[in-house]
């Protein structure tokens, strides 16, 4: 994978508030560059927003460059893209003013999201233990890179997004096309093959909605694309799945609140719960980065929009939605080298004040310690100590 | 390494924060999820059990250099009475505010036995001495 957030030195005021944010202890400052380890980061969207200063970004392809190398160009639109909008008709005002930024064909794919949420249902009732969603490719992240013992607890299913890109292709199979999402969020970025490099993907290119809304909002006219979403999965991405409150379907939105439970998943704590439905962002999919307005309102946009969501749902077969996940492990040091690194990095760390500050640069003191065993850091990495302020505050 | 924690009678409050700090430990050592699994589960399982049943106590936990976790808990009292029925799925002598928690719904040492590679307990008024071992 090629780096997701990129960073521009130039702007940076070098304060550590990305650092301190990262759910996941990823980003670090040495000699004054930001750097964001991808083995940890789990593209999600807080230090983009969290720099005061811009100098984290996140780029998406640039129409200009990859239009003219297709013969037919085909944009998916994300469902939530609906909680922007005031009515259905404005919807499909905007699709129809995406078509005009040079594309073929404007697709979405509601009707997948709202097949998979009706099977995740069903299956997760009748398969033993918790079950969590597969749709919010953040949350997949983080439980790949630090709940590693959920992993198999996720459902096996693809992102409707690329599921439907497959079927895009099963369609033009004779034609030269180019595949675009058009994307809400960071994660949604990271699924496409460009800009970041996800080659296994049926998607050729992933745009974010603010990069191309400026544009997109000029062409709008009254002239509307005859386009249908269907109801089941328009109301997931705002409701508990269906609308219905069941003690065994759980939807948890946010960092954190995700953290909470997986943790009470680890010591097997939650018991009468069948499915869980993490998000990343608040309100999920329609709390994404790249839309426009606001999640508070933008429910409510849709719920209004629900009666004319008249569209078919689809209808898969197996080979067509399932994806099996295989954990592959990075490291391939033995347990006996990792707990002597593990065993040197506790005595560096016992050395350190363990305030966790961040002023030297890395998130807490055992980022730091694990930076000087590898060999990365000189043991006076600390400034701290180096000021001679330890004893004194302890 | 080696770590002592101290449990104290019915403070639900702070209840499994061992449990979590081991966890995590293990997290970073990068032991294999399915052993992790295994001790996350049996580790809280008995944390809980000492806050719930005893007179409080301590968690030791330690990790060999070959990744293997040993786990000791000691309390202080006043034992279990009979440890086969103890050990029996459904079985419970949790207390009525224990219940209310949500805790105490039996299953807790036949869980336990199940998670672990070896198992001992022993247990007498003065205390119950619980070892589990992870491979």
């Amino acid at each position: 994978m090629k780096e997701v957030v990129s960073y521009l030195n130039s702007r940076c005021d070098h304060c550590i508030k990305c650092l301190k944010s990262c759910p996941t202890d990823a980003i670090s400052i040495v000699n004054g560059k930001v750097i964001i380890d991808d083995e940890k980061c789990i593209y999600c969207d807080v230090c983009v927003k969290e720099c005061p200063t811009r100098s984290l970004k996140v780029q998406g392809s640039h129409l200009n460059e990859t239009l003219h190398l297709h013969d037919y160009n085909i944009v998916l639109i994300p469902t939530s893209l609906l909680s922007d909008l005031k009515s259905f008709e404005e919807f499909q005002k905007i699709c129809q003013a995406v078509l005009s930024l040079g594309f073929d064909e404007v697709e979405q794919y509601s009707d997948i999201e709202g097949f998979l949420y009706k099977k995740a249902i069903d299956e997760s009732h009748r398969k033993e233990g918790v079950w969590l969603t597969s749709f919010c490719p953040t949350i997949n992240q983080l439980i790949e890179k630090n709940y590693p013992t959920l992993y198999e607890h996720i459902l096996p299913y693809d992102y409707p997004v690329e599921i439907k890109a497959r079927k895009m292709r099963e369609k033009y199979k004779d034609k030269n096309i180019g595949i675009y999402s058009l994307c809400e969020c960071v994660g949604k970025m990271t699924l496409a093959k460009h800009p970041f490099g996800n080659n296994e993907s049926a998607i050729d290119y992933a745009l974010t909605i603010s990069h191309v809304f400026p544009k997109m909002n000029k062409l709008k006219s009254d002239q509307k694309y005859p386009i249908e979403m269907n109801r089941y999965g328009v109301k997931s991405n705002v409701e508990d799945l269906f609308g219905n409150r069941s003690r065994s379907v759980v939807r948890v939105e946010g960092l954190n609140q995700s953290k909470s439970l997986l943790e009470l998943i680890e010591f097997d704590q939650i018991q009468h719960v069948d499915l869980v439905a993490m998000y990343a962002c608040y309100q999920g999919c329609i709390g994404g980065h790249y839309l426009w307005s606001n999640p508070f309102e933008g429910c409510y946009n849709i719920e209004s929009m629900l009666d004319e969501c008249t569209g078919d749902i689809a209808s898969l077969k197996e080979e067509e939605y399932i994806k099996m996940r295989s954990f592959d492990r990075k490291d391939m040091l033995s347990m006996k080298e990792r707990m002597a690194w593990f065993n040197r990095v506790n005595e560096v760390l016992e050395t350190l004040p363990q305030f966790d500050c961040g002023a030297c640069g890395f998130a807490n003191c055992r980022s730091l310690a694990q930076s000087v065993v590898d060999g990365k850091l000189s043991e006076d990495a600390c400034v701290v100590l180096r000021k001679g302020g330890y004893h004194e505050t302890r | 390494m080696k770590k002592i924690y101290q449990v104290l009678r019915d403070n639900y409050e702070d209840a499994g924060q061992a449990s979590r700090d081991i966890k995590s430990t293990l997290k970073s050592i990068g032991l294999d999820p399915k052993v992790l699994k295994r001790v996350s589960i049996a580790c809280y399982e008995a944390e809980i059990n000492l806050v719930i049943h005893s007179y409080g106590g301590t968690i030791t936990f330690q990790v060999d250099d070959n990744g293997i976790v040993c786990l000791n808990f000691d309390d202080v009292g006043p034992g279990i009475l009979d440890i086969e029925k103890a050990m029996t799925p459904g079985f419970s002598t949790a207390s009525k505010k224990a219940r209310e928690f949500g805790f105490g719904a039996g299953m807790g040492l036949d869980n336990m036995k199940k998670c672990a590679s070896t198992f001992h307990i022993t247990s007498s008024s003065e205390g119950t001495h619980l070892e589990m071992r992870f491979e």
